[in-house]
């Protein structure tokens, strides 16, 4: 053999050695070669969507923060030494703010919770079986440049933005918040961020990329990132201007009247377009650990209660529409308290009014008067229009926690029911669906659900946001004549002297008592205002509810006064100019 | 017929032909071989380069992006109602008595 094929052997073995070395780390080896030593496969979490006010404004935006970790085989310093130091930091917002001003008892409360923070850091870094502890989740910029001036080796920060409220904390039923979820990824609840969770969370992406040992990408390996699906964005009906003042003024008048809470809804009658949600006592969405659960829920759109006097501008409406009654058809029961199956039907005041027209009935408030509308009515025809008008069910608002109210089975119907029904008693409604109905009677009879989102963006495009139902409940017609019952019942009726009189405002007023254990307290009521201003073209719906006022329990001298102060500033926003 | 001693010396002179042109070959394959070794070794000291300068610009696009954050936190900060509303009040303003409407 010559030297010649002895060297051809040679390079076919190392050639074939080569071969099959190449082979063993692409198919064999692969895995655990390429995933642990160069590949990095990470996940890019995504930009929660902001929701921003009719103006553009973020009423919820993203802040940059923390998830600041330990890895306790690295640490040089003693766990003990270490959790003295971050504990401080990593403790409730509340104390951690330069800005927070403490009092003893905060103080107090403070040094245990620091306490408590120091012992699980402790038990945390002790464990040197990990390789890898999260220490804490959304730390503020603030708070990571303060324990970066530690210089704790072994610890590292990841990024982990958090929501951001630059209003604080307006329109917070109205908006709901992020937290965790069991698995610890942020989860919208209650509210818009409830509800439009999907939307607004978007798609985390992925990076998968090969690198040197140094630790920058190979382009010719498999560089294959995902990026991630930054979450829509929400544009809301809701006016900022607005919700400012009316959350201050509903402030003042809560604290006026001693209410327990209160609450305001506006919005658009023509479109169903939210313009101010606003409920008192409230919370602040950053710091919502601090503020009892129960605050959580939008009473707007989640409470229930007997709507009382407001209601019966409905059963009115659905009498007249069937031709049941006209508006100067005669109460001929309205002398004096009516008695049925028992019970005795009568007025707020105990005044009696007889002969009164359907007109007036609505303008006193009359009980005795509403049960003649229903006699004439039927329950039949009562159940019809109050389905119609769209109680017992959603209204379809794209809030999370809204509840249907409640209606008793059409089978359940005597007529006693259908008596206190008529003025409002005996069936629950939510505020929602109270301004929905009465939207429906100031837009010539059409009813249509109402909307806080107008709009949903992403960085592909926009989708407006239509309302899903529009029902014609009643006919224009009735609608109108309604409206003019709700007129005369603001300028002669119980609230009259609150009324402005260079307006055309079409209202009425409602004290419901609350019902408890099979009976009504006697000491405690829901004082309301419902009503649509101006009467002949509205730009606003505007309901104003009261639970409990202390100072005076009727609708007329709390709900009232303060429907009308804030529609005083409506009529300046809108630019609507006085009418008489 | 050929002599003998002729045929062996042609067997041979092929034999030695043959022999010169495997070693051109490999002559010609060592210098391919030696000119894509360096071709990648070029080429993978841009691609090392790149990957910095990508790095770099990640870098740079993770600064901005956060600092943006910072930015737009600060202005909605600045600008909301609450804030505004505090400063006017401290500054003396007061809510007009007279309204025009058009």
């Amino acid at each position: 053999m010559d030297r010649l094929k002895i060297l051809q052997i040679i390079f076919f073995i190392a050639a074939a050695v080569i071969i099959f070395r190449l082979f063993y780390w692409q198919f064999l080896a692969k895995n655990s070669f390429s995933s642990d030593a160069f590949l990095i496969e990470s996940e890019i979490p995504p930009s929660r969507g902001e929701i921003l006010a009719n103006d553009g404004f973020p009423l919820v935006t993203n802040q940059e923060s923390f998830l600041i970790y330990a890895k306790p085989h690295e640490l040089e310093k003693n766990p003990q030494e270490i959790a003295q130091n971050l504990a401080p930091f990593l403790i409730s917002e509340k104390f951690t703010t330069d800005s927070a001003r403490l009092s003893d008892a905060d103080k107090e409360q403070m040094k245990n919770e620091v306490e408590i923070k120091e012992k699980e850091i402790k038990n945390k870094l002790s464990d040197k079986n990990l390789f890898w502890v999260q220490l804490a989740r959304k730390v503020t910029l603030e708070t990571k440049k303060k324990v970066e001036e530690k210089k704790i080796s072994g610890i590292g920060f990841v990024q982990d933005e958090k929501r951001f409220y630059p209003e604080a904390s307006m329109a917070a039923q109205l908006l709901g918040f992020v937290a965790f979820d069991k698995v610890g990824r942020d989860t919208g609840y209650f509210g818009l961020e409830g509800f439009w969770d999907r939307n607004l969370r978007g798609k985390p992406g992925r990076l998968g990329q090969e690198q040197d040992p140094l630790g920058l990408p190979i382009l010719v390996g498999q560089y294959r990132p995902v990026p991630a699906k930054q979450g829509s964005s929400l544009y809301l009906s809701v006016a900022r201007d607005i919700q400012f003042m009316v959350e201050d003024k509903l402030r003042k008048a809560v604290e006026k009247y001693g209410a327990k809470d209160g609450t305001v809804i506006i919005a658009d009658p023509k479109n169903g377009k939210i313009l101010a949600m606003a409920t008192i006592p409230t919370y602040d969405p950053a710091l919502r650990g601090e503020f009892d659960e129960s605050l959580y829920k939008n009473p707007a759109v989640a409470d229930t209660f007997e709507p009382g006097s407001i209601f019966k501008p409905i059963t009115m409406a659905a009498a007249l529409d069937t031709k049941s009654v006209e508006p100067n058809t005669k109460c001929n029961v309205c002398s004096g308290p009516r008695q049925v199956a028992g019970f005795e039907i009568s007025t707020w005041n105990k005044k009696y009014h007889p002969d009164s027209t359907m007109t007036e009935v609505i303008q006193n408030s009359d009980n005795v008067g509403m049960t003649f509308v229903a006699e004439k009515l039927g329950v039949k025809n009562f159940l019809s229009y109050v389905e119609k008008f769209g109680f017992g069910q959603k209204t379809g608002i794209d809030l999370q926690e809204e509840s249907t109210g409640f209606l008793r089975p059409d089978e359940d119907w005597k007529q006693i029911d259908l008596f206190t029904a008529s003025f409002g008693q005996g069936i629950a409604v939510t505020p929602i669906q109270l301004v929905q109905a009465i939207s429906a009677i100031a837009n010539h009879g059409l009813l249509v659900s109402p909307k806080v989102v107008e709009k949903v963006a992403d960085g592909q495009g926009e989708e407006e946001i239509e309302p899903e139902n529009q029902v014609q409940v009643i006919s224009p017609e009735t609608a109108l004549q309604v409206t003019e019952m709700m007129v005369n019942a603001v300028e002669y009726g119980e609230a009259r002297f609150v009324a402005p009189k260079d307006y055309r405002v079409a209202g009425k007023t409602g004290t419901a008592q609350i019902p408890i254990a099979g009976h009504y307290d006697p000491n405690k009521t829901i004082a309301s205002f419902i009503g649509f201003a101006p009467a002949d073209d509205p730009k606003f719906v505007m309901l104003v509810r009261f639970t409990q006022p202390s100072s005076s329990p009727f609708g007329s001298e709390t709900a009232a006064p303060t429907f009308f102060e804030i529609a005083k500033e409506l009529f300046i926003h809108f630019g609507i100019p006085p009418e008489k | 017929m050929l002599p003998v001693s002729d045929f062996k010396n042609r067997n041979k002179q092929e034999k030695k032909h043959t022999g010169g042109v495997k070693v051109k070959l490999m002559v010609v394959i060592s210098a391919a071989a030696t000119l894509l070794f360096f071709t990648q070794l070029v080429f993978a000291n841009g691609l090392a380069t790149d990957g910095q300068k990508i790095a770099q610009i990640e870098d740079e696009i993770q600064k901005l992006e956060s600092e943006n954050t910072i930015l737009r936190v600060e202005i909605s900060k600045k600008s909301s109602l609450v804030s505004l509303s505090k400063k006017a009040l401290e500054d003396g303003f007061k809510k007009p008595s007279l309204v025009i409407t058009p």
